[in-house]
């Protein structure tokens, strides 16, 4: 046995020891890990940890996330140990999850229903009509199949003689189920083998589950249902997991204004027209999703929604309404229900809960503070948990009396001991700290029944406060292994199975909003390209040349970089100022420059990252964790070329992404549209700088920027002049730097456009082809060419007149602005 | 207290044009209303004749009910347009209410806050609905201590409600320009000023904070023209006042009370209901969400006369 690894493990005072049974002594199931760990190489044990580390940081797994680098996101904290569950302790979690989840459903159904418990007593009316998180207006709306309570969740922690509690019901929109997904997938890779031999249950099931249920639930049109995943957006917390589920489930991503409701159904807006929507997953919470009926002044609601959902029109899961049993206050009264209802005992206590309400509880709270935790007792009250014994004097009798006052608003709750786990030590070798541990359990509905996740979410409290388990303190997590003793099981699929009608060949669904984001996703990609180069070249001029003489080809450079802002426009004139400013523009994200695109560019990639694969995602978390190391200094000039020379070939792995890794629909054709139209503004931005040089001025510098130099030189052996230069970087169509290739490429694009969604404005680039077509090669491919000349100005305006045409015809919101009224 | 004028056995025909306009700066792509027009039918109140226009014309409209039984309805209006009228014209006939607050043997307030607490039979049960702050109807103290006195130790609930609508009367002044619909009952007290529908949240409050079930209503009154001069038509406006739940002391089955604080009265056949709920926001009369419209200005008319009775 390890007993070197488990005696310094330390001791659990009164509490249940999840791994150990008695000192030095594994439980049979913690028993192979325990073997693993001791004796694994330390070395080995480094890499796991690393590769998880790795693993969270490149995916970009982040809880609390606001979108912005630079905001408050904290990356997702993952412990190396799971926590174990062996399969018979399961099989009782999974039946008392079970029956809470069906009886849960059934209060639902009650209280939006005939409201029988409240008239028998069984559950007291101000737990209904004075509960704030009671729907009126969802009286009555019993939901497709009765069922309200599609996806559950139960907070479980275990006491001190081994026994599982409920702590709280997640019934709205219960999070986390994402996370566990995550945590599997890091976890599963770094114990590969015992992940094997222990038969660990696989999650995936669980998902499939969830998603053909709701499509089995969802009203029928004869289509396939589409069903969507509705978030409040990017500046929520669990923003991640939203589109993470998204992604894993192949439901859009969409946000509130995505949506429209006519003749009680519930459409997406896509750039082919309304798309209807039959079922929806939201995140959002109940009193948001309808300003019309429900909170007024939410913006990110759906007006109508309640609606259709009253006309039976969509599916919504969870119903609304459905945040009312979240409330502490009504764990007491659950036995009884459960007896009333079910005619069978609650499989699984709840944590000791009084709702003080009741006089008698009010003062047995008030009575027994020092052992009790005080909460509120609905979930819209705003208050944290108060420990009794923590209150000084003058707190206690504040608290007392404030509970005297609105004793409804309360709740008092056992403070329970919970269970400790080990958790790897990550700032010493080879060590196990203990933490104090609640596991998340997961129910899905189905046409049968409700069906349990075989794993969870395990959250770990390590601080010196351990007696609250939160993600938003900054707990940690562990991935969560069930065992199985047989073959790890499998229960029949419901799906129906794909025929050949419900082939997918592209998404006809793509929203409005998605492909506004892929075009600037294009933009931005394109854009940090062109930053990188032009910062690249300007600074290895530098460093050739000797500077300030008018007409030499770094003024060109210098004017390319005051227009592109990355230069002040006046000032900043010697050429040590413009070196130290174009070194700043390269790391520093407060100024124009390659770092600060790069964080646009990485804000709207994560309004699409559920249509961003991972490897794309990877890439660009990379880039922008090279940058961040130079916070807090200035590089050298040698360290800013080293920084642009990586930014140049990521953004040419993320190009290669986007040529080899998607599909050719019209998502990617925004996306490209967006790539080639910064191109183009670029290139030709870049030529008008050249063609006002000084007669016989180094050319070098412009098929730098236009990563064209290579080919140059295969095809002339000579040193650049404008003649063979303007025809390849103006006419030749094969170079994908070329004004050419550009223009042909939107021509086409926009045809395609035109195609699906009528009238793209492909026409207008016509008389622009003509006349690059019509320039002679002997007489205009040069600076003094007045032809040359009037299609530069004509390309520079039609390129920013393209960009504002495709705006308005596809993306323009001027008038999706909500706005509440209210006439007495 | 102001009492009505009709005798006990006549019916009282009553005719009200509500007229809402909206006029907005840019166009409105798309417009989706709740409205809470049209009377609710009752024991004294039978609805002869009503309709709703609205222009631009709404592509759908759907009638229902909502949670309190009050009926709504909705209409989606998706012509672009810069000006939205809703025109509710209805007749009703009021007649005498069958529980007379001045004679039935209601106890002491004490006694009617345990019946409700019980909540041991179907009528406590619904009164229980209304029994507890709602999002326009908070409980803090100042409403608490602001009824104190008319709620002494054993006070009769009759004579302490009819005094705490005299209060309200009495030391509020009406003023349509202090408040808005979103004035916490808190600010009308420190106030002293609002307008029905505040004097009515807070009475409810008052009420509400001593364990009493007291619920909103909203509607219209006739008001009488100072004998002489012509009735001013338009100048009345949608009107709201507060209905408590009156028990009797043996047990059967209680009646809700109407108060109306703004008129210091006890409601009779001068009044129209709409319908009720816990706070203006259960029956706002027009609420609506729309896209775009920018700026908007609201114009709101209310005319209420009396008809022919009937028989006459």
């Amino acid at each position: 046995m390890p007993t070197q690894l488990l005696a310094a493990y330390p001791a659990a005072a009164a509490r249940y020891d999840e791994m150990l049974e008695a000192p030095n002594r594994p439980r049979a199931h913690w028993r192979a890990m325990c073997e693993q760990l001791a004796a694994a190489p330390e070395a080995q044990m480094r890499e796991r940890v690393s590769e998880i580390e790795r693993q969270v940081r490149e995916n970009g797994v982040t809880y609390n996330v606001y979108a912005d680098p630079q905001g408050t996101d904290r990356p997702w904290d993952l412990d190396l140990l799971p926590q174990i569950i062996p399969a018979d302790e399961w099989a009782r979690i999974e039946a008392a999850v079970c029956q809470r989840a069906h009886l849960l459903d059934r209060i639902l159904a009650d209280v939006y229903g005939p409201q029988r418990l409240t008239a028998e007593g069984l559950l007291p009316p101000a737990l209904v009509h004075g509960n704030s998180a009671f729907l009126r207006p969802a009286h009555g709306i019993s939901g497709p199949g009765g069922v309200q309570l599609h996806l559950y969740a139960a907070d479980i922690a275990r006491a001190p003689d081994g026994r599982w509690w409920v702590v709280a019901d997640r019934t709205q929109a219960p999070s986390g189920a994402g996370y566990a997904l995550e945590n599997r997938l890091a976890i599963s890779r770094v114990f590969p083998d015992l992940f094997r031999d222990l038969k660990v249950q696989p999650l995936a099931r669980f998902f499939a589950t969830l998603r053909d249920s709701l499509a089995q639930w969802a009203p029928q049109d004869g289509s396939a249902p589409m069903i969507v995943l509705l978030t409040p957006g990017p500046y929520n917390e669990t923003y991640y997991e939203h589109a993470l589920l998204a992604r894993y489930l192949g439901f859009p991503l969409v946000e509130g204004h995505d949506l429209t409701v006519r003749n009680g159904c519930v459409w997406l807006k896509t750039l082919s027209g309304l798309q209807r929507v039959h079922a929806i997953v939201r995140r959002l919470d109940d009193d948001f999703c309808d300003p019309l009926e429900l909170r007024g002044d939410s913006a990110l609601g759906v007006p109508g929604l309640m609606e259709a959902a009253r006309r039976g029109n969509v599916l919504i899961a969870n119903g609304l309404g459905t945040n009312l049993l979240e409330s502490g206050a009504i764990l007491g009264f659950l036995p009884a229900i459960c007896e009333r209802l079910f005619g069978e005992p609650l499989k699984m206590p709840s944590v000791a809960t009084w709702w003080c309400g009741e006089p008698a509880a009010l003062e047995q709270a008030i009575e027994r503070l020092e052992h009790l935790v005080i909460k509120p007792a609905f979930p819209q009250i705003r208050m944290d948990a108060v420990f009794g014994q923590d209150l000084s004097e003058p707190k206690r009798r504040a608290l007392i009396a404030a509970m005297r006052a609105n004793p409804d608003r309360y709740i008092a709750q056992e403070q329970v001991r919970i269970s400790q786990a080990p958790v790897w030590d990550r700032s010493q070798q080879r060590s196990l700290k203990s933490g104090a541990i609640g596991v998340r359990v997961y129910a899905c509905a189905t046409p049968t029944g409700y069906v349990v996740m075989p794993g969870g979410l395990t959250r770990v409290a390590t601080g010196p406060d351990a007696r609250v388990i939160s993600m938003q303190r900054g707990g940690g997590s562990k991935d969560t292994w069930v065992l199985s003793t047989g073959p790890v099981s499998q229960f029949s699929l419901i799906r129906r199975a794909v025929t050949a009608q419900d082939l997918v060949r592209s998404s006809h669904n793509l929203s409005s909003r998605v492909a506004e984001n892929l075009f600037w996703l294009g933009r931005y990609a394109e854009r940090c390209d062109n930053t990188a180069r032009l910062l690249r070249v300007a600074l290895g001029q530098l460093i050739d040349d000797v500077p300030d003489t008018p007409g030499s080809d770094s003024s060109a450079t210098v004017g390319l970089c005051r227009n592109a802002g990355l230069l002040p426009r006046e000032g900043c004139t010697s050429s040590s100022d413009i070196e130290a400013a174009l070194r700043r523009a390269v790391t520093d994200p407060e100024v124009a420059g390659l770092a600060a695109g790069l964080r646009q560019l990485f804000r709207v990639a994560f309004q699409l990252r559920e249509r961003l694969s991972l490897d794309n995602w990877r890439a660009l978390n990379r880039m922008l964790q090279s940058l961040a190391r130079w916070e807090h200094e200035v590089p050298t000039i040698a360290e800013a070329l080293t920084e642009l020379d990586q930014a140049a070939a990521s953004m040419m792995t993320l190009a290669g992404f986007a040529l080899d890794g998607m599909t050719r629909d019209q998502g990617w054709r925004f996306m490209s549209i967006g790539r080639r139209v910064e191109r183009m503004q670029f290139l030709c931005a870049s030529l008008n700088a050249g063609l006002d040089m000084r007669a016989g001025a180094e050319l070098d510098w412009l098929l730098e920027l236009a990563d064209s130099i290579v080919t140059y030189r295969s095809r002339y052996m000579a040193r650049p002049q404008w003649l063979p230069v303007l025809d390849l970087l103006l006419r030749d169509e094969s170079n994908p730097r070329s004004i050419a290739f550009q223009l042909l490429g939107l021509a086409d694009f926009l045809r395609r456009l035109t195609d699906t969604y009528g009238q793209s404005g492909a026409q207008t680039l016509t008389p622009l082809i003509d006349a690059l077509n019509g320039l002679d090669a002997s007489r205009d491919l040069a600076p003094d060419s007045a032809a040359l000349r009037s299609f530069m100005n004509d390309l520079h305006s039609q390129s920013f007149a393209l960009a504002d045409r495709i705006n308005q015809r596809f993306f323009s919101h001027g008038d999706e602005i909500v706005q509440q009224m209210q006439a007495a | 207290m102001v009492s009505s004028a009709a005798g006990n056995a006549e019916l009282v025909r009553l005719r009200v044009v509500h007229e809402t306009h909206y006029d907005y700066v840019s166009p409105v792509t798309l417009s989706r209303q709740l409205l809470h027009l049209t009377p609710r039918s009752t024991p004294y109140q039978q609805l002869t004749a009503h309709r709703i226009a609205i222009s631009p014309h709404a592509a759908e409209t759907t009638g229902g009910s909502d949670y309190f039984g009050n009926p709504t309805s909705h209409a989606v209006i998706t012509a672009p347009h810069q000006a939205l009228s809703v025109l509710a014209e209805s007749t009703v006939e009021l007649r005498a209410r069958a529980f007379d607050p001045d004679t039935a043997a209601v106890p002491a307030w004490e006694e009617v806050r345990d019946m409700l607490e019980a909540a041991a039979n179907p009528a406590t049960l619904d009164a229980a609905h209304y029994l507890f702050a709602s999002p326009h109807i908070t409980l803090g103290s100042a409403v608490l201590a602001y009824a104190a006195d008319a709620f002494a130790r054993g006070a009769r609930l009759l004579p302490a409600l009819r005094e705490l609508t005299r209060r309200i009367h009495d030391e509020f002044k009406f003023d349509s320009k202090a408040t808005s619909i979103a004035t916490p009952i808190d600010e009308v007290l420190e106030l002293g000023r609002g307008v029905c529908q505040d004097f009515a949240h807070l009475m409810i409050g008052c009420l509400r904070s001593r364990g009493l079930a007291a619920r909103y209503v909203s509607g219209y009154i006739l008001t009488m023209p100072p004998p002489g001069q012509p009735r001013l038509i338009g100048s009345d406006a949608s009107h709201a006042w507060v209905s408590v739940y009156c028990p009797r002391a043996d047990g059967a089955a209680g009646a809700w009370v109407d108060f109306d604080p703004t008129n210091n009265c006890i409601v009779e056949r001068d009044h129209i209901t709409l319908g009720w709920g816990r706070d203006f926001g259960d029956v706002t009369p027009i609420r609506g969400v729309t896209l775009g419209g920018g700026e908007q200005s609201l114009n709101v008319q209310v005319t209420v006369s009396p008809q022919a009775a009937v028989g006459d």
